[in-house]
């Protein structure tokens, strides 16, 4: 079942994170039921199998456990910081259990995913205006890359473009997404 | 790979954050993450890919999930029965190794474990060694991390799925040795990694660490 109600607020968030740092598992059990919806969805995003995703989950909250006293509560963002840590465990499991995703439907899947919904996360200012300055291509292999987990040979087989040209394409668009951001911050 | 090779790095930190920095890379990379110089890299890259994120849906797992983390955590049980579950097996596997090391002409305890807290792989601030079944540390102070006046370094185990437990506090010159005590000694014996926090001349007020400036793996020795 899918849902589409806001988020939990991320002061009540970085709270759960503190008590958990401090071992309160009844604190844990609530975090679990606030985020483990968004969380689940996103591992599905990436993972795509129900069972893989449902073993991910548990990885990812017991390093959510295991790793709350490193959650820095001064540098807010708690939803990132779970949702970061949701990424790294679905790259992990890929390599784990040589998860191999490569099918014609996800290009158009990523097309779809620009809608505005209550439940986005804050992106860095200008963000939008930066990513814009990146040719179609590159975004592309960026959004594959960090929001399918592909890598950089299945983006050079979705995209049917040489695994060479994607590597400098996400090479450079790193570099250039870092200098525009920093050159706005400067600015402001 | 040198570590001074910053651009190098903040490339790897991208591509760690990206997702496409992959298998052995990953791995080797994932070593480093224990300096701040890279933590703040990979950081950074974390936010500004944040960017990326597309928005968030929600899909609730089955309850078999949960199940599955709490017994993993051992969340049901109270802590204090796991450390004393832990004493007992430290206890137990402690005379089990005294039947079969029975030399009494020879105190001295073997290293099993270790761990280096460094800034980088060429800056290391203190070794520490894990002798015999986790009884002794030997503490090797091989840089001087910068301690503010007033301020303590305090070492700690972190038991998977139970509190932190303070080791002592850090020297800052020499070599020391320290003999463990059993709530110690339990907590080291469930840790995969120890940590640094940066605490009030003395240690911790509170029992808990106040900042937490490293964390770092144990190895065998």
């Amino acid at each position: 079942m899918e849902r589409t109600d806001p988020l939990p607020p991320e002061i009540e968030l970085a709270q759960l994170l503190q008590r958990c740092a401090a071992r309160d598992s009844a604190a844990f059990r609530v975090l679990y039921d606030k985020t483990s919806p968004i969380l689940f969805a996103r591992l599905l995003r990436m993972l795509r199998r129900r069972s893989v995703a449902e073993e991910a989950l548990q990885d990812v909250y017991v390093r959510i456990w295991e790793r709350a006293i490193q959650y820095e509560a001064h540098r807010g963002r708690a939803l990132a910081w779970m949702v970061t840590i949701a990424r790294y465990c679905a790259i992990d499991l890929m390599r784990r259990e040589r998860v191999t995703l490569v099918g014609d439907d996800a290009l158009a899947e990523v097309a779809d995913e620009n809608a505005a919904e209550p439940g986005a996360l804050e992106k860095p200012d200008r963000f939008d205006d930066c990513i814009g300055q990146l040719s179609q291509t590159t975004q592309q292999c960026l959004t594959l890359a960090f929001v399918e987990g592909r890598s950089h040979d299945e983006i050079a087989r979705l995209t049917s473009s040489p695994l060479g040209s994607v590597k400098s394409w996400i090479r450079r668009g790193l570099i250039s997404l870092k200098e525009c951001l920093s050159a706005e911050r400067q600015t402001v | 790979m040198k570590l001074d090779n910053r651009e190098l790095l903040d490339r790897l930190a991208a591509e760690y954050a990206l997702g496409t920095l992959r298998g052995h890379a990953r791995r080797h990379f994932e070593r480093w993450l224990v300096s701040p110089q890279v933590q703040v890299m990979v950081n950074d890259w974390e936010q500004r890919l944040a960017g990326l994120e597309p928005a968030l849906q929600k899909i609730t797992p089955p309850a078999k999930v949960w199940q599955a983390i709490e017994s993993r955590l051992d969340l049901g049980r109270s802590r204090r029965s796991t450390v004393r579950w832990l004493a007992i097996a430290a206890t137990v596997l402690l005379a089990v190794i005294g039947l079969f090391t029975l030399q009494p002409s020879s105190p001295k305890l073997v290293a099993t474990q270790q761990a280096s807290i460094e800034a980088d792989p060429q800056t290391i601030y203190w070794h520490v060694e894990v002798l015999g079944d986790n009884q002794e540390l030997d503490l090797h102070v091989q840089n001087v991390h910068d301690l503010p006046p007033g301020k303590s370094h305090e070492l700690w185990a972190l038991p998977e799925g139970g509190a932190p437990v303070s080791l002592g506090l850090l020297p800052h010159t020499g070599d020391h040795h320290r003999v463990l005590n059993a709530a110690q000694r339990a907590a080291l014996a469930g840790s995969k990694q120890i940590a640094v926090s940066l605490e009030r001349e003395g240690g911790s007020p509170t029992g808990t660490p106040t900042e937490v400036l490293f964390a770092a793996p144990l190895s065998r020795a």
